[in-house]
């Protein structure tokens, strides 16, 4: 056989549409008859809605429709939750009675344009009563603040604590024990397009079409079809072009909203966040506080670790305590600590919906034990990386299942780490360092190393529920030959930069004997031609633990179907066949071949000529489970994720006491993935990830007021880095392939994202080490790296001014 | 108003709120040029207005009454693609490809008026857009690798 192109760098096939506009992305389509759609939207963190008039934006020339809360809520069912509440909260697509925080819709408007349709909001008059608004979540843990949901009696949505191995006992028996609290700020991936949906109203065959850059389409056609009391079947959702995910490209209620009023006004409706919609009301990552103790022997032997993580999820009625479980998922990180103590809080605010972002949770677990595993080697006076090489689960150990019941599969995280010091030269630059501070330069260098899962077992719900409702991780493929002999694929899971048009293709290529470039990849997702299950869609880093399954199942099916057809036409054996350049040819006879051409036109056309009991067409569907996903046990250990890559960075920056301002000098990353499918794609991935930790290290943060207003709604405010503020990241690799995986690929969306707000938190703190100054919370702005070091100036010298006002 | 676009000569009545980037994409169909922000940030929507590069969203249509404006769609030739993009393809310069017309824009501004940039150079001028998914080290190679290639 060939080489496989599986693992080559190939350039991508869909690159060639977008580097010339000619990408279709969701604003980009305008059926006819199109109008749009503008949310009227709370501008109270909590308030009641005692009235709405909309008489006078009704009757506004060019507007079509007006929807109310009232209405949605007389026209749909509430959005099922993927976690329910203790008691049922009703959550409709609009604002009902209540709103819930800044930027909560409570009406809509169609209208013939998107302007038109934002001067009727301008006529709608709202009755508010302001309520006092829960903005701390830590107070919501202790059971005080307003209530956002008075008939839950709490704010509290999970509460427990879950213990694995003799906590107390290791405790005990340490011979020190590290304690310190970190917060995480809200930040959020920020996909440059943002969300959108186009509803249309088939009267005639009552139902719907929705177009959407929804990341998720298998979930959001449950929740359509039970929300708008539609039977699936009647319910067609595609995706074109998405212009980046990272999991906050969701929200069903705008859909619903749509369908709405596209069945109100009998025409298409489209609805196209802006970005301060997008900002400020679709997803943040969920922030919180943490605090966690290390038990460590005087080696520095990690012996066990509680935590105490105190989730912030605003709004997020859909998947609370997601982040929390997660977390307990991903709590040991790479190291071998035989105990585990987690205390679990999802409380509710008066802020934008938590939800799912580039790592959900893993970024601020890591963060958490990065910063805490250095600050135990400055305690202990070792190396951090030292530190961290005596704790690593080691290759010869694996499969290994940490305390809540994650199985790391396969990789040498020493090695890796050991990769990265090489990359970085880190002996030489930690003496670098020291003449640079000798030259009263403020260099610091941080390290922080990751296991990055993929896939999501949604049976860890489990642990929340006590029940199973949805669980696994699974996704569906179709291959077909077209009558022209024309190979096409088609997955359920629609990519927002991953290149799947490219990878599917090359996968394809392998199993089939073609190029990659005769392999047509379906865009996007189509409910009616897309095979699909209510788990597919774009999400936790899946495409290398079930998407690949799906596509080689697939293609084998097709594959064995066009050798059975050769075998009968050619007078041979199967085992004597083989799949090349296009054909099916005797193995070492090249004569005796037939093109799949030749052979589609016997599969679609002269089906006389198919073997007996031979079905017609050259065409197959395949869905494939990952067989990691488990459900959970009686000590509630579950794999909530499954295959883990992992990455080690290594940072310096330079802090500016000036301005106070941090630079990144240098940034290396090693990471493993095992088998690279396209490292093109793999090195990108690597550097756009990282990229999103160290902006959250270094600029992001969603920062609301004490009344919950969102001070930083704009890209003004919110700040992202820039091609200044992002290094030349250096990207070296090991492959230590998964033995769970079909292609031995595993995920590496994630894996930057995961450890680098640690790893520039480090080496801001390393830089800092005179100062004395501890990093606690994110991001680091010049602002409070001024203040760290105003308060230590004044005290080394010994002032009498006082920080607290006169 | 009449404007020259892709060197096409346009003539419309339009509203005078009707921003650029909607002149361009919902009148003229020119859907390559994107929004990301619509206040001025993020650089999505970049063309060049007789030869400078420009934010569209922050333009109104009308003020360009007289000017040229060229897209990314004016920038692609009829068959295959410009040394730039070949290059943004080559480097894989792009994930979600949202940015990239603007990118492209804006790094044939700069190569227009630089055609040796250093690394430095091209990452300053490229900071002019934001790009969510590359962590622009792939684009600072693409517009290094087109910059070689016209060399
Ligand atoms: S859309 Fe114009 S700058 Fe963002
Ligand atoms: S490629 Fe997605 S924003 Fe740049």
């Amino acid at each position: 056989m060939a080489a496989p192109w599986v693992g080559r760098a190939l350039p991508l096939k869909e690159d060639a549409r977008l580097v010339a506009g000619r990408g279709r992305f969701l604003d980009d389509l305008a059926p006819g008859r199109l109008l749009h759609v503008a949310m009227l939207r709370s501008p109270h963190a909590h308030a009641r809605i005692v009235a709405i008039d909309a008489a006078a934006a009704a009757a506004l020339p060019g507007v079509a429709a007006v929807l109310t809360g009232t209405e949605a809520a007389a026209g749909s069912r509430p959005i099922r939750p993927l976690i329910p509440t203790a008691v049922p909260v009703n959550d409709w697509c609009l604002a009902v009675d209540r709103a819930r925080f800044v930027g909560e819709p409570v009406a809509a408007v169609a209208a013939v344009d998107r302007a038109t349709a934002e001067d009727a909001l301008d006529l709608i008059r709202v009755t508010w009563e302001a309520l006092p608004a829960a903005v701390d979540a830590q107070a919501g843990a202790r059971g005080e603040g307003p209530l956002l949901y008075p008939e839950l009696g709490t704010n509290v949505l999970w509460h427990d604590t879950l213990t694995y191995g003799d906590v107390d006992g290791a405790f005990a028996r340490a011979d020190g024990v590290l304690e310190e609290r970190f917060e995480f700020s809200r930040y959020a991936s920020t996909p440059l397009e943002t969300f959108g949906a186009i509803a249309e109203w088939d009267a005639g065959t009552a139902g719907y079409t929705f177009w959407t850059n929804d990341q998720r389409p298998g979930l959001t056609l449950a929740i359509l079809a039970e929300s708008l009391g539609v039977p699936q079947a009647r319910i067609r959702l595609a995706c074109p072009d998405i212009g980046g995910g990272f999991g906050n490209k969701r929200r069903p209620a705008y859909l619903l909203v749509c369908a709405l009023l596209a069945r109100r006004t009998g025409r298409p409706v489209k609805f196209v966040e802006d970005r301060r919609e997008s900002l400020s009301a679709l997803m943040q990552a969920a922030g919180g506080v943490m605090d966690l103790a290390l038990a460590y022997r005087a080696d520095g032997t990690l012996l066990a670790l509680s935590v105490r993580d105190v989730t912030d999820e605003g709004k997020n009625l859909v998947s609370p305590a997601q982040h929390n479980l997660i977390k307990l998922g991903n709590i040991a990180n790479g190291y071998r600590i035989p105990a585990v103590r987690y205390e679990a809080w999802s409380v509710l605010t008066n802020t934008c919906p938590a939800g799912a972002n580039r790592g959900i949770g893993k970024p601020f677990m890591c963060f958490a034990i990065e910063r805490a595993m250095a600050l135990l080697a400055r305690r202990l006076a070792v190396d951090p990386a030292e530190l961290r090489l005596r704790n690593y689960v080691t290759s010869a150990e694996m499969p290994y299942t940490t305390p809540p019941g994650a199985a790391y599969d396969s990789g040498d995280y020493p090695a890796t780490l050991r990769a990265a010091l090489e990359r970085f030269e880190y002996a030489r630059r930690r003496r670098e360092q020291v003449s640079a501070r000798a030259a009263g330069r403020l260099l610091g260098i941080g390290i922080a190393t990751s296991v990055e899962p993929a896939g999501t077992n949604l049976a860890s719900y489990e642990i929340i529920t006590g029940r199973r409702a949805a669980s696994g991780s699974a996704e569906a493929a179709m291959v077909r030959i077209e009558p022209d002999g024309q190979v096409r694929a088609a997955l359920g899971d629609p990519p927002s930069g991953q290149g799947y048009e490219t990878v599917v293709a090359q996968i394809v290529a392998d199993e089939l004997g073609v190029r990659p470039d005769q392999v047509d990849v379906a865009r996007g997702f189509d409910s009616a031609t897309t095979p699909w299950l209510y788990l597919s869609g774009n999400y936790s880093n899946k495409f290398s633990v079930t998407d690949t399954g799906a596509v080689v199942g697939a293609a084998r099916r097709v594959r064995d179907k066009l050798l059975r057809l050769a075998a009968h036409r050619l007078e041979a054996d199967v085992a004597d066949l083989e799949l090349r350049d296009g054909a099916v040819a005797v193995r070492g006879v090249p004569t005796r071949r037939l093109a799949f051409r030749e052979l589609a036109r016997t599969a679609y056309a002269d089906v006389l000529g198919l073997p007996p009991g031979e079905e017609p067409g050259l065409e197959a569907r395949h869905a494939y489970q990952n067989p990691l996903a488990k459900p959970m046990d009686a000590a509630r250990r579950v794999p909530s994720q499954l295959v883990f890559a992992n990455a080690a960075h290594c940072c310096l920056v330079e802090v500016d006491p000036g301005t106070g301002g941090v630079k990144i000098l240098a940034y290396a990353v090693v990471h493993d993935c095992g088998r690279e499918l396209n490292p093109l794609i793999v090195e990108g991935m690597v550097h756009g990830s990282t990229a999103h930790g160290i902006g959250a290290a270094l600029l992001e943060a969603f920062r609301y007021d004490e009344r919950g207003q969102l001070l930083t709604s704009t890209f003004m405010d919110y700040l992202k880095p820039t091609a200044l503020d992002v290094p030349a990241i250096d990207v070296g690799r090991l492959e230590h392939p998964s033995p769970y995986t079909p292609l031995g690929a595993k995920g590496v969306g994630e894996g930057g994202a995961i450890p680098a707000p640690a790893a520039v938190a480090n080496a801001v703190e390393d830089a800092l080490n005179s100062y004395g100054v501890t990093v606690r919370t994110l991001p680091i702005t010049p602002e409070q790296v001024w203040r760290w070091l105003d308060s230590r100036q004044f005290n080394n010298v010994g002032s009498n001014f006082s920080e607290s006002p006169q | 108003m009449r404007l020259t676009v892709n060197g096409v000569v346009v003539e419309r009545e339009i509203e005078p709120r009707r921003s650029l980037s909607d002149f361009l994409r919902e009148d003229l169909a020119l859907t390559g040029t994107h929004v990301g922000c619509e206040h001025g940030v993020c650089g999505a929507c970049t063309v060049l207005l007789d030869g400078w590069s420009a934010r569209a969203c922050l333009l109104l249509a009308v003020q360009c009454d007289g000017a040229a404006v060229t897209t990314i769609e004016g920038l692609t030739p009829a068959e295959g693609l410009s040394p730039l993009q070949e290059a943004f393809r080559a480097c894989h310069g792009l994930q979600c490809g949202f940015c990239t017309p603007g990118m492209i824009v804006l790094a044939h501004e700069l190569l227009a008026r630089n055609p040796a940039p250093s690394a430095d150079e091209i990452r300053e001028a490229l900071a002019a857009n934001l790009c969510m998914c590359t962590g622009y080290v792939a684009i600072v190679r693409a517009v290094a690798r087109a910059a070689v290639a016209r060399a």
